[in-house]
């Protein structure tokens, strides 16, 4: 269990934290995730204590850390541009916190080759990390952030200089890892994503504050309000009401919309719009719409759907929310 | 644009005229003079008492200055790249001085502050002997081989930054640990290329050495101001020769050494 309360921290005039508390339960993945600028890698190096904060505290299971340096903490960090040991081989890098702490020969290769077959670089080594892919030095870096059993791991956009294939191979990984190993995990990303693929728990954080903390489910269904519903997945505005783009039916005639959106209570109503576009995406079909009163916005539509309906660009359509729960109401302050 | 072939052959005629008459013709007259009477005579001249003083003062000084330049040489570099404090524009400004300011300024400078009328001057009326003694010409050599692994190792930690060092932090490796495990292994070509640069300013230099040093042969003459002093104050020509080939001889395997170091390190 990590614990932070209350953590400030400022940077000139600007509030990377801004009064931040967080639970993050034993044995969990939690995603920090939010944009650039919001606080989440102050967050975490504030957690793995590279980063000081200017108040608050961190606890890591039940232990006061806020003023242990790094190497003091039980952590394991693992950086976005993987930091490798350049001057040492793959097995020399995996083994770094076991040779400090002095452990015997014969006890850190045992435990460096688990590790290299866990992560897969068996083969490499004796290789230099200027030799390996990205993705096999990130694997490496994880390897070597494992080797010292930590008593939780932080990862910092580990994937986020990866290209998108490996991104998504090592996410898997990273996940089935985790089922195995059950350390403590927290990983910060921007990407809404990636914390959907991979974390039991989700923070949403924005311009310093926690937004709302959940598991992916309850905040992409129930966001608390329109921030984090725009960040969790795309939005489209509806009405004066922000609707998933998935949840908006479309149809011919005004009189069916009528009576099929009076059974969704608190809806923003029948919006009539002008089709500008229908793009084919697969198995869905997404439609570029521009309501009466100018504002755009996109629905999407199975195939079928689109097929029954047979859209053509330039006509006009009633467009409705289905359901209530993905609905939010926008906060006149906070425009998207 | 088309050159002519005579246009082109008499450029380079030029190029290398330059070259052989202000670098090969020097270099060769001295080589020439110092081996036609054999190197017999050679070898003579170069262990004479006051010439192996003269060797071993100039080694010694540089025995002296190369760690001292490495420790203070890091650890400015240091400062100027991770610090955040004031002055440190200022700093970066200091460490470029003895490119700009003459050797002999240093000497005179040094004679004005640890001379026997000097601010330390107490220091030499106590016996301390700083002006005309070891310790001046080991300050005056510090003085202008100051900024070479400064500024050999500074770009050095610019481009490696900071995520190995905290990377190790996390690991459990204190300060300490990281930084010979982690730092040095690092800046390790940028220091080297520093001291062999140091080593070749050290053995060299004559300008500020010859104002603090009292100039005895056989006591306090280096390399360059044995040859110095034979020429002028002997009017011992060969000998002159010889100390310098000798001198010279030492710099080229510090500059073979650098240039090997320089392969290796564009190889990486």
């Amino acid at each position: 269990m990590i614990t932070v309360t209350s953590a400030r921290k400022n940077y000139g005039s600007f509030a990377a934290l801004d009064d931040v508390s967080l639970d993050i339960p034993s044995g969990s993945l939690t995603a920090l995730l939010g944009p650039s600028g919001s606080g989440k890698s102050t967050l975490l190096r504030s957690i793995a204590g590279l980063e000081g904060l200017d108040s608050g505290t961190v606890t890591i299971q039940g232990r006061d850390v806020t003023n242990e340096p790094p190497q003091r903490r039980g952590i394991g960090f693992v950086f976005q541009h993987y930091a490798a040991f350049k001057h040492m081989t793959v097995r020399d890098n995996v083994a770094f916190g076991l040779t400090i702490r002095k452990r015997p020969k014969a006890e850190t290769d045992k435990k460096v080759d688990e590790l290299l077959e866990i992560v897969g670089l068996e083969g490499f080594r004796h290789r230099y990390p200027a030799q390996l892919s990205g993705g096999q030095r990130q694997r490496m870096a994880l390897a070597r952030a494992l080797a010292v059993d930590p008593q939780v791991l932080l990862l910092d956009e580990p994937f986020g200089a990866l290209d998108a294939k490996v991104r998504t191979d090592l996410r898997q990984w990273l996940r089935r890892l985790h089922d195995e190993v059950h350390v403590t995990t927290v990983l910060v990303t921007h990407d809404q994503e990636e914390a959907l693929d991979v974390a039991d728990r989700i923070a949403v954080l924005n311009k310093g504050q926690i937004e709302q903390v959940g598991d992916p489910v309850t905040l992409y269904e129930r966001p608390a309000n329109d921030f984090v519903m725009g960040f969790l997945g795309s939005v489209a505005r509806l009405g004066g009401q922000l609707v998933r783009p998935h949840d908006i039916a479309l149809e011919r005639d005004r009189t069916t919309a009528l009576a099929n959106d009076a059974k969704v209570p608190d809806s923003p109503g029948v919006i009539d719009a002008v089709v500008e576009r229908v793009v084919p995406l697969g198995f869905e079909v997404r439609v570029d719409l521009r309501a009466d009163s100018g504002e755009r916005f996109a629905a999407q539509i199975t195939r079928r759907d689109a097929a029954e309906l047979q859209l053509r660009e330039g006509e006009t359509i009633h467009a409705r929310a289905i359901g209530r729960s993905s609905v939010v109401d926008v906060d006149p302050a906070l425009a998207i | 644009m088309r050159v002519s072939r005579a246009t082109r052959l008499s450029l380079r005629l030029v190029a290398l005229g330059y070259l052989f008459v202000l670098l090969a013709v020097p270099i060769g007259v001295i080589l020439w003079r110092s081996f036609s009477p054999g190197l017999s005579e050679f070898i003579a001249s170069v262990s004479t008492p006051a010439a192996r003083s003269a060797i071993n003062l100039s080694l010694l000084i540089v025995v002296i200055v190369v760690p001292l330049n490495v420790v203070f040489g890091i650890a400015t570099a240091l400062a100027l790249v991770r610090g955040r404090f004031r002055g440190r524009g200022l700093l970066q400004a200091v460490v470029d001085l003895p490119f700009a300011v003459s050797p002999i300024v240093v000497g005179v400078a040094l004679i004005m502050l640890w001379g026997a009328g000097g601010w330390f001057g107490a220091l030499d009326q106590a016996g301390l002997k700083v002006i005309f003694g070891l310790p001046g010409m080991v300050i005056a050599t510090i003085f202008v081989t100051l900024p070479f692994v400064v500024r050999e190792v500074e770009p050095v930690l610019h481009e490696i930054g900071q995520e190995q060092e905290q990377a190790a932090s996390t690991l459990g490796a204190n300060r300490w640990q990281t930084f010979w495990r982690i730092t040095l292994p690092a800046i390790r070509w940028g220091l080297t290329y520093g001291v062999v640069l140091t080593v070749a300013r050290a053995l060299g230099e004559f300008g500020a050495v010859i104002m603090v040093s009292s100039g005895f042969p056989g006591v306090s003459q280096t390399l360059t101001l044995l040859v110095h002093s034979r020429y002028i104050d002997d009017h011992n020509t060969y000998g002159a020769y010889a100390a310098a080939t000798l001198l010279m001889g030492i710099a080229l395997v510090v500059l073979l050494l650098m240039t090997l170091l320089d392969r290796k390190r564009s190889d990486r």
